[in-house]
């Protein structure tokens, strides 16, 4: 009988201690990104679908630069492709190598569950996931860009003493339930060290689409319009990169979400002028 | 993702109804037996503008719901089938659809019990998890997953359970996690058991964990709430009796649990519950008190309305039945409220000046719930107030004293005078208090073996008027009432019933009804006609918004 009460209550605590998260007085709220600023937009030209690919990757999986390949071979100006370092295991850096793991690609790579890489979504569709070379995420992503977008969206970035991003938005259908507009900064030609399939490592591999940094909040910012067919809404916002972003090597990635299910509805990039 | 629930739900469905129909028909063979039950219930509704009652396009409205169970020894499986073709009045209309609604095989054995699928469970008074249905409410918060009971010893109860909640047609994204102990002492220790001394006690921890999500800080909009994933609740309790007397307690701590029905701040939530019971032939007597602060406890922390609790927080006012002493129901402030009641039952005996030939029961209850005494020192993002010591703004209160009497052998009569304080800030409403005066009249007269007929009448007396053009007063319970019913049992299958309530002096609205049923064996129809009064329908605290409705109803509820 004593060792079934010890047992409860041995049960009891753990799940006491550890199902229970404190927050300490003073951190309650957590930086969220940039601020949107929106305004009327004006329509848009030739609005088209884009995919978006949110692929996770990490320099000691020798499977990913085989990935890499796949996406590299169907990435043009419809699909944007970020790839996001796995916070773990074969995502953690080599010793004095750059450490691309950032806290909102975590957040991303907790929420989907990732377990292995590399492993690819594709416009935040959780019932698929991609895995190994992928090489059926090309017509997947052939699918995705055959419909017809609910939303047209379009991007640019200029560089003064900070990046300032606009985005413009059109409902080309009527959306009832609410959106975000999330905003991020992808960097290429990072030279680091990657394992390769044949187990070597190639200390000079260039990775690209490498998420830098969530400008916004990690699960973006609410887009403030009605969502009524025809409107058009333009959102601003800026951001000061740091130092170790070489900002000439970057895109600017936008994308539309639902915010309840996180389903991706169009995405664009742009490069920093 | 929801047209995958409901593909598995139907394969489960032809799944277990196949197992039941084979089991069935091989009864002989199983021997398991069949038990179930039927409830159908219709409404059509017209537009009245007297009562706010709106059109129903689509003219008949209908709930419907067929609970299925079998049992073999110690295995049982069951499931139940709902259809809202739309639904009632009242109801959401995300209830509009129709399907297995509820499953489950389960075993109970002598130690243990393991149920798979839908469940409901309940640990303690139900201050950190009750799991339970309500169809009147429109309310099932039933767990999805695994419920598992251990019985070491008599006496010893252990219970664990992990899943997800129901909502309308899917299940909620919060994972709920519990583990519960109950040891009954009387059990255990023999001394005890053989005593006059009783004694229970018990504790649960519940946990619930929900992902990360968005929510802007009020103060700085680059700012977003640092939100806790895994929210838990613990709870310790006892019953202990002594004699005639026995004392309950229950006391709950709650994490911090921003979220939207606490406004998005951080203060913990705590409750304590206790209640002290007298009782002898002839009197009983009890006192209870409650305080609760910030007890809302759901498994989604954006919900909002019934759906989605984890947590029940027992009412602490009497459950009326009568038409006038339930108009103002009170409903549980699941943020903060304190309160006290009493309860008195006693029996004046035969013979005396009062009793008379038959004796005279006489109930006395009254109970008072205030706000809590809090300073406000932020918003969402912040720990959002200060609890201190004294009372708040009165909420609710009420006293009864109801005096039944069997005049003849054939005729009882029941007397009630009530006074309730109501405060419209409890349904979210503006407007000052009302202050309400009730009188009830109920008479049975068994007429003759195979006819009986019971004859009521009411009246309330308040200081509230109706406008229906100023907000703080287009309440349209408002104003004085009086109320008549006749109800004639015609042997043992019929019923015939009519009743009107009529507001005057500041009031409005003439609400009557006819009904007629019929009943045999297990089965019951009933039809009725009239207009139904807009309001809230509470049950132990909970409540559903009641629309106006002037047209016909009726219901058939069957079992086998």
């Amino acid at each position: 009988m004593k060792k079934i009460f010890i047992w409860v209550m041995g049960v009891m605590g753990v799940m006491g201690m550890g199902a229970c998260d404190k927050i300490e007085e003073g951190e309650y709220t957590i930086y969220d990104g940039a601020v949107v600023s929106w305004t009327e937009g004006a329509a848009i030209a030739d609005p088209v679908q884009r995919a978006y690919v949110e692929k996770y990757t990490g320099p000691r999986c020798s499977n990913c630069p085989t990935a890499d390949v796949t996406l590299a071979g169907i990435h043009n100006d419809r699909v944007v492709v970020v790839a996001i370092n796995h916070p773990v295991g074969q995502g953690m850096p080599y010793p004095g190598q750059p450490d691309m793991r950032t806290d909102g690609g975590t957040a991303w790579d907790q929420y989907f569950g990732i377990n292995a890489i590399p492993a690819a979504y594709l416009n935040r569709d959780r019932s698929v996931q991609f895995l190994g070379e992928m090489g059926n995420i090309v017509s997947a992503i052939d699918a995705a860009l055959g419909e017809t977008p609910a939303v047209g969206l379009e991007v640019s970035a200029t560089q003064g003493t900070k990046v300032d991003i606009t985005v413009d938005i059109q409902f080309l259908r009527t959306i009832g339930s609410p959106l975000t507009l999330t905003a991020a900064v992808v960097e290429d030609s990072l030279v680091y060290k990657q394992l390769m399939p044949d187990n070597t490592v190639d200390e000079g591999y260039a990775h690209n689409h490498m998420l830098r940094k969530v400008i916004t909040g990690f699960w973006g910012r609410d887009i403030e319009a009605n969502g009524t067919e025809g409107e058009a809404v333009r959102g601003t916002l800026s951001f000061t990169p740091s130092d170790d972003i070489k900002t000439e090597n970057c895109h600017i990635v936008v994308f539309v979400s639902d915010k309840g299910t996180r389903r991706v509805l169009n995405c664009a990039s742009c490069r920093i002028e | 993702m929801v047209d995958n629930i409901m593909k598995r739900k139907r394969i489960v469905m032809i799944a277990v109804a196949a197992c039941i129909t084979m089991a069935a028909q091989g009864q002989g063979l199983l021997g398991g037996h069949v038990t179930g039950n039927v409830q159908l219930d219709g409404q059509m509704s017209s537009a009245d503008s007297t009562i706010g009652a709106q059109d129903v396009p689509e003219k008949l409205l209908m709930n419907a719901r067929a609970d299925i169970l079998y049992t073999n020894g110690d295995f049982s499986a069951g499931l139940r089938f709902e259809m809202y073709q739309n639904p009632l009045l009242g109801f959401d209309a995300r209830y509009k659809g129709q399907g297995l609604a509820n499953y489950f095989v389960a075993y109970n054995g002598e130690r243990l019990s393991v149920t798979l699928g839908n469940f409901y469970e309940q640990f303690g008074s139900g201050m950190i998890l009750r799991a339970y249905e309500d169809r009147y409410l429109g309310l099932d918060n039933a767990l999805m997953g695994l419920n598992v009971q251990y019985r070491p010893v008599e006496g010893v109860t252990l219970k664990a359970l992990a899943g997800k909640q129901r909502i309308f047609w899917d299940y909620g994204e919060g994972l709920v996690r519990g583990v519960d102990a109950e040891v009954n002492l009387g059990s255990l220790v023999k001394a005890i058991g053989e005593s006059r001394f009783r004694a229970t006690v018990g504790a649960g921890f519940v946990s619930k964990y929900e992902e990360d999500e968005t929510v802007p800080s009020a103060a700085n909009a680059e700012m977003r709430l640092n939100l806790p994933l895994n929210v838990g609740a613990a709870s310790v309790r006892a019953d202990i009796g002594y004699g005639n007397w026995s004392l309950q307690g229950e006391y709950v701590r709650k994490g911090q649990d921003p979220s939207a029905m606490n406004g998005y701040v951080y203060h913990p939530g705590e409750a304590l519950l206790l209640g002290l019971t007298y009782s002898q032939r002839g009197l009983s007597a009890s006192l209870q008190a409650k305080r609760i602060v910030n007890m809302g406890f759901k498994s989604v922390r954006s919900q909002s309305g019934e759906m989605l609790y984890i947590n029940y927080l027992p009412a602490i006012t009497k459950n009326h039945t009568y038409a006038f002493l339930s108009m103002y129901p009170y409903a549980t402030q699941v943020n903060g409220e304190q309160g006290l009641q009493g309860d008195v039952m006693y029996k004046i005996k035969k013979g005396t000046l009062l009793g008379g030939k038959y004796g005279m029961d006489v109930h006395v209850n009254s109970s008072v719930v205030v706000g809590l005494d809090t300073t406000v020192t932020g918003g969402a993002g912040t720990e959002g107030y200060e609890v201190k010591g004294g009372l708040g703004e009165t909420l609710y209160g009420d006293v009864s004293v109801e005096m039944a009497k069997k005049l003849s052998k054939n005729v009882k009569a029941t007397v009630t005078y009530a006074y309730q304080v109501f405060n419209p800030v409890v349904e979210n409403e503006p407007g000052g208090l009302h202050h309400n005066n009730i009188v009830v009249a109920d008479v049975s007269w068994k007429v003759s073996k195979k006819h009986s007929l019971r004859i009521e009448g009411e009246w309330m007396g308040s200081d509230s008027h109706y406008d229906a053009n100023d907000p703080e007063h287009n309440d349209r319970r408002a104003g004085d009432w009086v109320m008549g019913l006749v109800e004639w049992n015609i042997g043992t299958h019929w019923f015939v019933s009519a009743s009107d309530q009529w507001a005057y002096n500041d009031g409005r609205g003439n609400y009557y009804n006819l009904s007629v049923g019929y009943t045999k064996g297990a089965t019951r129809l009933q039809v009725g006609y009239g207009k139904q009064r807009e309001g809230l329908l509470c049950i132990g605290g909970v409540c559903r918004t009641v629309p106006a409705s002037n047209g016909l109803t009726f219901g058939l509820t069957t079992s086998f």
